[in-house]
Protein backbone atom coordinates (compact mmCIF):
# COMPACT_ATOMS: atom_id res chain seq x y z
CA UNK A 1 0.00 0.00 0.00
CA UNK A 2 1.36 3.61 -1.08
CA UNK A 3 1.59 5.64 2.39
CA UNK A 4 1.35 8.82 -0.22
CA UNK A 5 -2.75 8.56 -0.58
CA UNK A 6 -2.22 10.90 -3.65
CA UNK A 7 0.41 13.30 -2.31
CA UNK A 8 3.95 13.22 -4.22
CA UNK A 9 6.61 12.63 -2.45
CA UNK A 10 4.94 12.78 1.06
CA UNK A 11 4.32 10.07 3.50
CA UNK A 12 0.28 10.87 5.34
CA UNK A 13 0.07 9.21 8.44
CA UNK A 14 -3.80 8.48 8.54
CA UNK A 15 -5.63 7.64 11.87
CA UNK A 16 -9.15 6.73 12.89
CA UNK A 17 -11.15 10.09 12.88
CA UNK A 18 -8.30 11.82 11.19
CA UNK A 19 -7.62 10.37 7.14
CA UNK A 20 -5.83 12.73 5.04
CA UNK A 21 -5.76 12.34 1.01
CA UNK A 22 -6.78 10.21 -2.16
CA UNK A 23 -7.69 6.77 -1.59
CA UNK A 24 -8.36 4.16 -3.81
CA UNK A 25 -10.40 1.30 -2.52
CA UNK A 26 -7.64 -1.30 -1.51
CA UNK A 27 -6.23 2.01 0.69
CA UNK A 28 -9.54 1.89 1.74
CA UNK A 29 -9.80 -2.04 3.03
CA UNK A 30 -6.22 -2.15 4.53
CA UNK A 31 -6.93 1.08 6.31
CA UNK A 32 -10.48 0.16 7.35
CA UNK A 33 -8.40 -3.77 8.46
CA UNK A 34 -6.04 -1.44 10.59
CA UNK A 35 -8.91 0.36 12.56
CA UNK A 36 -7.40 3.75 10.57
CA UNK A 37 -10.84 4.44 8.32
CA UNK A 38 -12.97 6.85 9.68
CA UNK A 39 -16.00 4.55 9.37
CA UNK A 40 -18.25 5.47 12.93
CA UNK A 41 -20.82 2.50 14.30
CA UNK A 42 -19.35 -1.15 13.45
CA UNK A 43 -20.55 -4.56 13.73
CA UNK A 44 -17.10 -6.55 13.47
CA UNK A 45 -16.50 -10.33 13.05
CA UNK A 46 -13.87 -11.41 15.61
CA UNK A 47 -14.21 -14.91 14.73
CA UNK A 48 -16.12 -18.10 13.48
CA UNK A 49 -15.90 -21.68 14.77
CA UNK A 50 -17.30 -24.61 13.76
CA UNK A 51 -17.96 -27.87 15.41
CA UNK A 52 -16.94 -31.02 13.46
CA UNK A 53 -17.25 -33.91 16.61
CA UNK A 54 -13.72 -33.89 17.98
CA UNK A 55 -14.57 -31.84 21.11
CA UNK A 56 -16.60 -30.99 23.69
CA UNK A 57 -15.93 -27.52 23.56
CA UNK A 58 -15.61 -24.20 21.24
CA UNK A 59 -13.23 -21.84 23.15
CA UNK A 60 -12.89 -17.95 21.41
CA UNK A 61 -9.65 -16.63 23.41
CA UNK A 62 -8.81 -13.87 21.51
CA UNK A 63 -12.40 -11.79 22.07
CA UNK A 64 -10.72 -7.98 21.67
CA UNK A 65 -12.48 -7.45 24.90
CA UNK A 66 -10.04 -4.22 25.14
CA UNK A 67 -11.77 -2.50 22.56
CA UNK A 68 -15.23 -3.80 22.59
CA UNK A 69 -18.07 -3.26 25.56
CA UNK A 70 -20.22 -5.03 24.02
CA UNK A 71 -20.01 -8.58 22.18
CA UNK A 72 -22.79 -10.35 19.92
CA UNK A 73 -22.48 -14.37 19.20
CA UNK A 74 -24.40 -16.22 17.12
CA UNK A 75 -25.38 -20.12 17.47
CA UNK A 76 -26.02 -21.73 14.44
CA UNK A 77 -27.58 -25.33 14.28
CA UNK A 78 -25.53 -26.76 17.00
CA UNK A 79 -25.98 -30.42 18.29
CA UNK A 80 -23.98 -32.84 21.00
CA UNK A 81 -23.22 -35.91 19.92
CA UNK A 82 -26.06 -38.46 21.67
CA UNK A 83 -28.93 -35.28 22.58
CA UNK A 84 -31.25 -37.17 20.35
CA UNK A 85 -32.10 -39.52 23.38
CA UNK A 86 -30.96 -37.51 26.06
CA UNK A 87 -31.51 -33.96 27.10
CA UNK A 88 -28.29 -31.64 26.56
CA UNK A 89 -27.25 -28.39 26.72
CA UNK A 90 -24.44 -26.48 25.25
CA UNK A 91 -23.28 -24.04 28.23
CA UNK A 92 -21.30 -20.81 28.22
CA UNK A 93 -18.61 -20.35 30.58
CA UNK A 94 -16.27 -17.18 30.47
CA UNK A 95 -12.45 -16.94 31.53
CA UNK A 96 -10.07 -14.50 33.15
CA UNK A 97 -6.92 -15.99 31.69
CA UNK A 98 -7.18 -16.23 28.27
CA UNK A 99 -8.70 -19.32 28.52
CA UNK A 100 -6.23 -21.68 30.31
CA UNK A 101 -9.12 -22.37 32.47
CA UNK A 102 -12.46 -21.60 32.74
CA UNK A 103 -14.53 -20.75 35.74
CA UNK A 104 -17.10 -23.51 36.47
CA UNK A 105 -17.82 -22.30 40.58
CA UNK A 106 -21.36 -21.97 41.15
CA UNK A 107 -21.14 -17.86 40.80
CA UNK A 108 -23.22 -17.18 38.07
CA UNK A 109 -26.87 -15.80 38.32
CA UNK A 110 -29.38 -16.21 35.59
CA UNK A 111 -32.78 -15.78 35.14
CA UNK A 112 -34.85 -17.13 32.02
CA UNK A 113 -37.70 -17.88 30.67
CA UNK A 114 -38.65 -21.14 28.84
CA UNK A 115 -41.21 -21.25 26.03
CA UNK A 116 -42.00 -25.24 25.14
CA UNK A 117 -44.17 -25.82 22.12
CA UNK A 118 -45.95 -28.54 24.10
CA UNK A 119 -47.48 -26.03 25.83
CA UNK A 120 -45.02 -26.07 28.81
CA UNK A 121 -43.76 -22.68 30.25
CA UNK A 122 -41.71 -22.29 32.91
CA UNK A 123 -38.92 -20.07 34.75
CA UNK A 124 -35.18 -20.85 35.11
CA UNK A 125 -33.69 -19.23 37.92
CA UNK A 126 -30.63 -19.43 40.17
CA UNK A 127 -28.56 -17.59 42.04
CA UNK A 128 -25.89 -19.92 42.11
CA UNK A 129 -25.00 -22.04 39.21
CA UNK A 130 -21.68 -22.95 37.05
CA UNK A 131 -21.81 -21.00 33.52
CA UNK A 132 -23.46 -18.02 32.63
CA UNK A 133 -25.73 -19.27 30.03
CA UNK A 134 -26.94 -21.89 27.84
CA UNK A 135 -28.35 -22.03 24.07
CA UNK A 136 -31.46 -23.94 24.76
CA UNK A 137 -32.18 -27.30 23.72
CA UNK A 138 -29.92 -29.12 21.67
CA UNK A 139 -29.98 -32.55 19.86
CA UNK A 140 -27.94 -34.79 17.05
CA UNK A 141 -27.92 -34.25 13.95
CA UNK A 142 -29.35 -37.17 12.40
CA UNK A 143 -32.38 -36.09 14.17
CA UNK A 144 -32.02 -32.92 11.45
CA UNK A 145 -32.92 -31.40 14.63
CA UNK A 146 -30.80 -28.09 16.59
CA UNK A 147 -29.99 -25.38 18.64
CA UNK A 148 -29.87 -21.70 17.79
CA UNK A 149 -29.60 -18.40 19.44
CA UNK A 150 -28.02 -15.04 20.05
CA UNK A 151 -26.77 -14.38 23.36
CA UNK A 152 -25.26 -10.41 23.87
CA UNK A 153 -22.12 -9.78 26.57
CA UNK A 154 -21.79 -6.42 27.93
CA UNK A 155 -18.55 -5.46 30.20
CA UNK A 156 -16.49 -8.37 29.41
CA UNK A 157 -12.96 -6.55 29.20
CA UNK A 158 -14.00 -3.87 32.34
CA UNK A 159 -12.28 -4.88 35.74
CA UNK A 160 -14.67 -2.65 37.43
CA UNK A 161 -18.14 -4.12 36.25
CA UNK A 162 -19.85 -7.47 36.32
CA UNK A 163 -19.81 -9.41 33.25
CA UNK A 164 -23.92 -9.50 31.93
CA UNK A 165 -25.12 -11.09 29.02
CA UNK A 166 -28.59 -11.69 27.32
CA UNK A 167 -29.54 -14.63 25.48
CA UNK A 168 -32.64 -15.47 23.06
CA UNK A 169 -32.84 -19.04 22.04
CA UNK A 170 -34.99 -21.73 19.54
CA UNK A 171 -33.99 -25.15 19.55
CA UNK A 172 -35.40 -29.03 19.27
CA UNK A 173 -35.82 -30.88 22.70
CA UNK A 174 -35.77 -34.50 23.01
CA UNK A 175 -39.13 -35.51 21.47
CA UNK A 176 -39.18 -33.06 18.45
CA UNK A 177 -40.68 -30.04 19.79
CA UNK A 178 -39.63 -26.73 19.93
CA UNK A 179 -37.81 -25.33 23.32
CA UNK A 180 -37.10 -21.46 22.97
CA UNK A 181 -35.91 -19.29 25.83
CA UNK A 182 -34.85 -15.88 26.79
CA UNK A 183 -33.37 -13.99 29.34
CA UNK A 184 -30.98 -13.04 31.42
CA UNK A 185 -27.73 -13.85 33.21
CA UNK A 186 -24.41 -12.42 35.08
CA UNK A 187 -20.92 -13.13 36.83
CA UNK A 188 -20.95 -11.22 39.93
CA UNK A 189 -17.21 -10.62 40.26
CA UNK A 190 -15.96 -7.29 38.91
CA UNK A 191 -12.72 -8.09 36.77
CA UNK A 192 -11.82 -8.79 33.54
CA UNK A 193 -12.92 -11.54 31.17
CA UNK A 194 -10.94 -12.81 27.92
CA UNK A 195 -12.30 -16.02 26.55
CA UNK A 196 -15.41 -17.58 25.90
CA UNK A 197 -16.16 -21.18 25.97
CA UNK A 198 -18.87 -23.13 24.93
CA UNK A 199 -19.07 -26.31 26.42
CA UNK A 200 -21.54 -29.57 25.94
CA UNK A 201 -23.79 -30.20 29.52
CA UNK A 202 -21.66 -33.37 29.50
CA UNK A 203 -18.00 -33.51 28.99
CA UNK A 204 -17.91 -36.99 27.42
CA UNK A 205 -20.52 -36.11 24.33
CA UNK A 206 -18.68 -34.00 21.69
CA UNK A 207 -20.49 -30.90 20.12
CA UNK A 208 -21.32 -32.74 17.05
CA UNK A 209 -22.05 -29.95 14.21
CA UNK A 210 -22.74 -26.39 14.16
CA UNK A 211 -21.18 -22.88 14.04
CA UNK A 212 -20.53 -20.01 16.50
CA UNK A 213 -19.74 -16.54 15.14
CA UNK A 214 -18.43 -14.15 17.77
CA UNK A 215 -18.39 -10.28 17.22
CA UNK A 216 -17.89 -6.85 18.39
CA UNK A 217 -19.95 -4.00 18.42
CA UNK A 218 -18.16 -1.10 18.43
CA UNK A 219 -19.37 2.62 19.53
CA UNK A 220 -17.11 5.89 18.91
CA UNK B 1 -26.54 -7.19 9.07
CA UNK B 2 -24.21 -3.95 9.61
CA UNK B 3 -24.96 -0.96 11.82
CA UNK B 4 -24.22 2.54 11.37
CA UNK B 5 -23.36 4.55 14.04
CA UNK B 6 -25.60 7.49 14.14
CA UNK B 7 -25.47 9.24 17.81
CA UNK B 8 -23.51 8.12 21.00
CA UNK B 9 -22.62 9.85 24.33
CA UNK B 10 -20.89 9.12 27.39
CA UNK B 11 -21.68 9.85 30.76
CA UNK B 12 -18.17 10.54 33.14
CA UNK B 13 -20.13 12.59 35.66
CA UNK B 14 -23.58 13.23 36.52
CA UNK B 15 -25.82 14.09 33.87
CA UNK B 16 -29.90 14.72 34.46
CA UNK B 17 -30.47 13.19 30.99
CA UNK B 18 -29.23 11.92 27.61
CA UNK B 19 -30.53 12.98 24.08
CA UNK B 20 -29.26 10.97 21.13
CA UNK B 21 -30.91 12.03 17.76
CA UNK B 22 -30.46 11.50 13.95
CA UNK B 23 -32.78 9.15 13.31
CA UNK B 24 -33.85 10.03 9.17
CA UNK B 25 -34.82 6.94 7.78
CA UNK B 26 -37.27 4.47 7.83
CA UNK B 27 -34.35 1.79 9.25
CA UNK B 28 -34.76 -0.21 12.05
CA UNK B 29 -32.85 1.55 14.43
CA UNK B 30 -30.02 -0.22 17.46
CA UNK B 31 -30.41 1.91 21.09
CA UNK B 32 -26.92 0.16 23.22
CA UNK B 33 -26.91 1.34 26.86
CA UNK B 34 -23.47 0.36 28.31
CA UNK B 35 -23.13 0.50 32.35
CA UNK B 36 -26.26 2.50 32.97
CA UNK B 37 -25.57 4.01 36.81
CA UNK B 38 -28.21 5.93 38.61
CA UNK B 39 -26.78 8.65 41.00
CA UNK B 40 -29.21 7.34 43.47
CA UNK B 41 -29.46 3.45 44.15
CA UNK B 42 -32.42 1.50 43.37
CA UNK B 43 -33.53 3.71 40.23
CA UNK B 44 -34.46 2.29 36.76
CA UNK B 45 -33.88 4.56 33.65
CA UNK B 46 -36.80 5.86 31.32
CA UNK B 47 -36.79 6.59 28.04
CA UNK B 48 -38.77 8.80 25.82
CA UNK B 49 -38.79 9.75 22.24
CA UNK B 50 -37.61 12.85 20.78
CA UNK B 51 -39.33 14.99 17.95
CA UNK B 52 -37.97 18.61 16.53
CA UNK B 53 -35.54 18.69 19.36
CA UNK B 54 -37.36 18.07 22.31
CA UNK B 55 -38.48 15.24 24.38
CA UNK B 56 -42.34 14.18 24.22
CA UNK B 57 -43.89 13.87 27.54
CA UNK B 58 -47.14 13.25 26.78
CA UNK B 59 -48.92 9.98 28.02
CA UNK B 60 -49.01 8.40 25.11
CA UNK B 61 -46.50 5.48 26.18
CA UNK B 62 -47.59 2.06 26.48
CA UNK B 63 -45.61 -1.23 27.44
CA UNK B 64 -45.74 -4.47 28.57
CA UNK B 65 -42.43 -6.45 30.27
CA UNK B 66 -41.50 -9.65 31.81
CA UNK B 67 -39.32 -9.30 34.98
CA UNK B 68 -36.71 -11.86 35.59
CA UNK B 69 -35.05 -12.24 38.48
CA UNK B 70 -32.35 -15.04 39.76
CA UNK B 71 -34.74 -15.48 43.20
CA UNK B 72 -37.92 -15.48 42.97
CA UNK B 73 -40.85 -15.77 40.56
CA UNK B 74 -41.04 -13.18 38.13
CA UNK B 75 -42.81 -10.33 37.56
CA UNK B 76 -45.37 -9.11 34.59
CA UNK B 77 -45.09 -5.31 34.47
CA UNK B 78 -47.28 -3.32 32.19
CA UNK B 79 -49.03 -0.15 32.07
CA UNK B 80 -51.19 2.53 29.25
CA UNK B 81 -51.06 6.28 28.89
CA UNK B 82 -47.89 6.70 30.28
CA UNK B 83 -44.92 10.14 29.54
CA UNK B 84 -42.41 7.61 29.53
CA UNK B 85 -41.17 3.59 29.33
CA UNK B 86 -39.55 1.83 31.88
CA UNK B 87 -35.92 0.79 30.09
CA UNK B 88 -34.99 -1.24 33.25
CA UNK B 89 -35.76 -1.82 36.98
CA UNK B 90 -34.14 -0.89 40.38
CA UNK B 91 -30.37 -0.01 39.58
CA UNK B 92 -27.72 -0.52 41.73
CA UNK B 93 -24.86 2.03 42.14
CA UNK B 94 -22.22 0.07 44.10
CA UNK B 95 -19.03 -1.70 42.40
CA UNK B 96 -20.08 -3.71 39.56
CA UNK B 97 -23.94 -2.80 39.52
CA UNK B 98 -25.60 -1.22 36.71
CA UNK B 99 -28.00 -2.13 34.01
CA UNK B 100 -27.14 -3.06 30.04
CA UNK B 101 -29.42 -3.51 27.57
CA UNK B 102 -30.62 -3.49 23.59
CA UNK B 103 -33.77 -1.82 22.69
CA UNK B 104 -34.85 -1.96 18.33
CA UNK B 105 -36.55 0.94 17.24
CA UNK B 106 -39.50 0.53 14.81
CA UNK B 107 -41.29 3.31 12.54
CA UNK B 108 -39.63 6.16 14.25
CA UNK B 109 -39.20 8.32 10.77
CA UNK B 110 -42.61 7.15 9.54
CA UNK B 111 -45.16 10.12 10.52
CA UNK B 112 -48.00 8.30 9.67
CA UNK B 113 -47.29 5.27 11.89
CA UNK B 114 -46.69 4.42 15.88
CA UNK B 115 -42.84 4.36 16.82
CA UNK B 116 -42.56 0.63 18.65
CA UNK B 117 -39.57 -0.33 20.55
CA UNK B 118 -38.50 -4.08 21.58
CA UNK B 119 -35.90 -4.06 24.35
CA UNK B 120 -33.72 -7.05 26.23
CA UNK B 121 -32.15 -5.97 29.23
CA UNK B 122 -29.71 -7.01 32.15
CA UNK B 123 -29.30 -5.68 35.30
CA UNK B 124 -27.51 -5.85 38.67
CA UNK B 125 -29.78 -4.73 41.14
CA UNK B 126 -29.29 -2.77 44.25
CA UNK B 127 -29.06 -5.91 46.23
CA UNK B 128 -26.73 -6.74 43.87
CA UNK B 129 -29.32 -9.63 42.54
CA UNK B 130 -29.84 -10.48 38.94
CA UNK B 131 -32.71 -9.35 36.76
CA UNK B 132 -33.45 -9.29 33.48
CA UNK B 133 -36.14 -6.78 31.77
CA UNK B 134 -37.75 -8.36 28.52
CA UNK B 135 -40.60 -6.45 26.56
CA UNK B 136 -41.51 -4.31 24.29
CA UNK B 137 -43.17 -0.58 24.45
CA UNK B 138 -45.28 1.66 21.95
CA UNK B 139 -45.54 5.43 21.74
CA UNK B 140 -49.17 5.67 20.47
CA UNK B 141 -49.09 8.66 18.43
CA UNK B 142 -48.36 9.04 14.87
CA UNK B 143 -45.25 11.58 14.42
CA UNK B 144 -42.03 11.44 13.44
CA UNK B 145 -39.40 10.71 15.72
CA UNK B 146 -36.16 11.96 15.15
CA UNK B 147 -34.51 10.08 18.99
CA UNK B 148 -34.63 9.44 22.19
CA UNK B 149 -34.24 10.84 25.82
CA UNK B 150 -33.07 8.85 28.72
CA UNK B 151 -33.07 9.81 32.01
CA UNK B 152 -33.18 8.15 35.32
CA UNK B 153 -36.36 7.77 37.83
CA UNK B 154 -35.26 10.35 39.98
CA UNK B 155 -31.83 12.12 40.54
CA UNK B 156 -29.22 11.98 37.54
CA UNK B 157 -27.53 9.67 35.58
CA UNK B 158 -23.82 9.16 37.43
CA UNK B 159 -22.35 7.48 34.26
CA UNK B 160 -22.77 5.02 31.16
CA UNK B 161 -22.72 4.75 27.43
CA UNK B 162 -25.76 5.35 25.02
CA UNK B 163 -25.13 5.09 21.38
CA UNK B 164 -27.51 4.85 18.56
CA UNK B 165 -27.27 2.80 15.29
CA UNK B 166 -28.89 2.67 12.24
CA UNK B 167 -29.05 -0.96 11.24
CA UNK B 168 -28.03 -1.00 7.55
Amino acid sequence: MSKEYGYIGKEVTQAFRSNKGIFTPQDIIELDQENKWTNFGQLELIQTQNADDSSSTLDFTSIKENIYNVHFLTVNNMSITSAGTNSRSILVRLSNNGGTSFISSSTYQRAHQQCFSNGSFSEVKSTGISYLNLTGAATNSTATLSSNCYIYFYNLGDSTKYSFSTVHSSGQQKGNYLKSHFGSAVYPVAETHNAIRLVSSTSSENIEIGSASLYGIRSF
Amino acid sequence: MGLLQVSTNTVTSAVASVTLTGINSDDVYMLTINNFVPSTDAQDFKIRVVESGSPNSTSNYDYAHKLLRSDTTYNNTSATNQTSFDGTSSTGNATGECSNGIFYIYNANNSSEFTYFTQEVVLASHTTLLAGFQGGGVFTSASQVEGVQIFPGTDNIQSGTFTLFKII
